[in-house]
């Protein structure tokens, strides 16, 4: 009995609290570390590294405005996607199964990671900004093109690696048991460089960088949907962005990148998962550089429409005929 | 419920945005968003030029005309001078002319790459502005050598220029010709060929030839709706006739018809920026010897002035946004002008903007006001007129009412408001 507590509450709490810390850092430093190659790129010399991280801790100690407005969800939304994105975090493949995989627990990832973006929404509506509002309605409208590409790779590249032979079908685990490349067909190898691609764009519009800048494009409406955010609450969101940026990278990575390291130096128990840990986080790293960092650096903001229709007829087409060749000798 | 309900929605861009360089305010109907009109709102920039240089004479408003905007700064204090010039019947010394005309084109080739800039930034597009930016150093450097200011140039006087272009001089100028040589091809590929830009650029805020004509648009707004017309070449302004300029259509540039969108504006000043360096290239070889000043000595000036400016003169320049035109009447025996007018190619340009953006979405609208290179500190001249009356309010009375409208919004507000030091005395 007093087992299962360790091990059910215990354990997963502290590595929760754990993974936490580790993440947060980890992305506000990447944010740093992003900022400096896109100046470099810019012929620029840009901040320090450290930067996002000295921002998060000024903005927590200024004073916060709220607007006259604002209604309660204005304070709460904040709070609320940041426990969002914490929660994320134990469904989220660390280079380990997730804290707390289960099956089926792919739902509770999807879920969660799109819950973030609505608590932005309510809040920014809450806000009563006249530019914020607009940034709600384009946030909501990249969010309904953006996820269904996304969705349908997920579950077909699921599914398909279910077929293979898992534990537990429809978990975030299951791609550190067989991964997307093993399908071992050719169709299936081509259908997953297309779902590469489709993933690609999906991660590029999840954090909102390049041709995706749309919800919060600074020169047309002013931040959108942080217009009215200062102080505290912006820290919060900007913590909360950050780490969004490197938890849909870690599903990318962990998709078709999960390789580790640990199994090479014969590690075992916690410091094999540390090293797994740093060895994805620099996964993370290298992903988001290419979608990051040289896909802001080389484009610029599309509108509102280009953006939908691209999403939906390029992106969603893409994920449909790539999940038809991943699954197709198992349909057939 | 077959009725359509429309909701629309008024929303205030500006005074202060981070898209807009200058203060400017307009106030957006919004269906959704797509622009449903557009309400200019101009004089969040007003300094009261004209109301200053009632109390300065012709040679002091040479300064204040150089410092009515940093970007067009040699176009002001050009045009003044012309029409100073034909005010008094001063013959200009013909080296002076090819001088002005060096540095004239200098401006413009700074002026519309800080606009290309502008443009990318407002997609979101930083590597090019940063990049454009840079480029861009080059010519502010070239400026600085040749005159001594990176910004106001202070070149010309009237009745020609102040400072000789010697040997040294036209080596770093045609250093820096070979320079933009090789980097322009580059910024021209950048801009004319990168989908993003054409994305976002084409069929954007399209002013048609018709909606051009009738508000009046002018320079490369114009141009880019189709209508040829450059003040330099309509006009056979000084010694450009004899240097060869022609307009610079879009068709010269993207080799399609003029649609009079946002890309076909950025299209002429692309193609201007080569016509700048040949124009440059040839003043500079075909520059006569000889006086670059009429009158030796400003004093000699001043005297000279007060005699000869009687009636009014008219001043017109194709500056880097339009074409510039500065009215000016004097009266023998006074040594100030009677009235002092300048009409910057902003004004008509705005309203034609204000037309063309309508039916596009918001995303459109910051990218159709850099497309025509707003210069809103020239443009913002007007005179109060409240319940019928007159008013001039001195610095003092702005102070006191700022001062009255911050404690109406925060009465908690503490720290003294009294101005530390002596302010301008006038």
């Amino acid at each position: 009995m007093a087992m299962d507590v360790m091990g059910n509450i215990v354990y997963p709490t502290v590595g929760l609290l754990g993974l936490y810390a580790f993440v947060s850092l980890a992305s506000l430093v990447w944010e740093g570390i992003d900022r400096k190659l896109v100046a470099r790129m810019q012929r620029r010399i840009g901040p320090p590294i450290l930067q996002p991280l000295y921002d998060f801790f000024k903005l927590a100690s200024k004073e916060t405005i709220i607007p006259s407005t604002a209604n309660y969800m204005f304070k709460a939304a904040p709070v609320l996607a940041l426990a969002t994105a914490i929660a994320l975090l134990a469904y989220t493949p660390m280079g380990f199964a997730p804290i707390l995989a289960s099956k089926g627990d792919v739902i509770v990832f999807i879920y969660l990671l799109t819950l973030i973006s609505f608590f932005k929404i309510v809040g920014a509506i809450s806000s009563g900004n006249p530019y914020a509002k607009i940034g709600a309605a384009r946030e909501a409208t990249v969010m309904v093109s953006r996820e269904p590409a996304m969705m349908l790779a997920i579950f077909a590249i699921m599914w398909r690696i279910g077929k293979l032979g898992v534990p537990k079908p429809f978990s975030m685990g299951v791609f550190y048991v067989h991964n997307i490349w093993e399908i071992g067909t050719p169709m299936s190898f081509v259908g997953a460089v297309i779902l590469l691609y489709v993933f690609t764009v999906w991660l590029a519009s999840e954090i909102e960088v390049g041709f995706f800048n749309i919800p919060d494009a600074e020169e047309e409406i002013a931040e959108g949907l942080l217009v009215e955010y200062s102080g505290r609450y912006l820290a919060l969101l900007k913590l909360t962005n950050a780490m969004k940026a490197f938890i849909s990278a870690s599903l990318v990575v962990a998709i078709f990148f999960p390789w580790g390291i640990s199994g090479y130096f014969n590690l075992t128990g916690l410091s094999a998962n540390v090293a797994d840990l740093l060895f994805h986080t620099l996964k993370v790293f290298a992903l988001l550089f290419v979608v990051q960092s040289v896909f802001r650096a080389v484009t610029g903001r599309l509108k509102i429409t280009q953006a939908v229709d691209f999403l939906w007829k390029n992106v969603f087409l893409a994920s449909l005929v790539g999940s038809l060749l991943i699954a197709m000798e198992v349909i057939m | 419920m077959t009725e359509k309900v429309e909701y629309w929605v008024k929303m205030p861009f500006g005074p202060i945005h981070p898209g807009l360089e200058e203060p400017e305010k307009f106030i957006l109907t919004l269906d959704g968003e797509r622009i449903v009109d557009v309400d200019v709102k101009l004089g969040y920039n007003l300094r009261g030029i004209q109301w200053i240089a009632l109390r300065r004479n012709y040679i002091q408003i040479m300064y204040l005309a150089e410092r009515m905007c940093g970007i067009c700064s040699f176009s002001h204090n050009h045009t003044y001078t012309r029409a100073v010039e034909e005010a008094g019947g001063i013959e200009v010394p013909e080296r002076a002319e090819y001088i002005r005309v060096i540095i004239g084109e200098l401006e413009r080739i700074h002026s519309h790459l800080l606009n290309l800039g502008v443009l990318a930034h407002d997609i979101g597009y930083d590597t090019l502005l940063h990049l454009t930016w840079l480029a861009r150093e080059k010519v502010m450097d070239t400026l600085e050598a040749v005159s001594g200011n990176r910004v106001n140039y202070s070149m010309v006087t009237i009745g020609g220029v102040r400072r000789d272009i010697d040997e040294k001089k036209r080596r770093i100028i045609l250093d820096m010709i070979k320079y933009y040589r090789e980097v322009f091809p580059q910024i021209e590929e950048a801009f004319l060929h990168d989908p993003t830009i054409e994305a976002r650029f084409r069929d954007t805020a399209v002013i048609s030839k018709r909606v051009a004509l009738e508000q009046g648009a002018v320079g490369p707004t114009g141009r880019g709706s189709g209508i040829r017309d450059d003040a330099r070449w309509s006009e056979r302004l000084g010694v450009y006739p004899d240097l060869g300029i022609k307009p610079v259509m879009p068709q010269d540039v993207t080799g399609e018809r003029p649609r009079g969108d946002v890309f076909d504006r950025m299209a002429v000043r692309i193609g201007e920026l080569w016509e700048s360096l040949e124009l440059i290239e040839r003043a500079l070889d075909g520059m006569p010897d000889g006086k670059i000043k009429a009158f030796p000595k400003d004093n000699v000036l001043y005297a000279k002035l007060r005699l000869m400016v009687d009636g009014e003169g008219i001043g017109r320049y194709e500056a880097p946004r339009g074409e510039l035109v500065h009215y000016v009447r004097g009266k023998k025996g006074s040594d100030k002008p009677l009235r002092w007018k300048p009409r910057e190619p902003t004004f008509p340009n705005l309203f034609a903007v204000a037309k063309g953006v309508i039916g596009d979405q918001v995303a459109d609208f910051v990218v159709a006001v850099a497309s025509i290179d707003p210069c809103l500190s020239c443009t913002d001249r007007v005179a109060v007129v409240q319940d019928g009356k007159r008013k001039i309010l001195t610095e003092k009375d702005l102070l006191k009412a700022s001062i009255k409208k911050t404690r109406e919004i925060n009465p908690d507000i503490k720290g003294d408001p009294t101005p530390v030091g002596s302010s301008c005395s006038r």
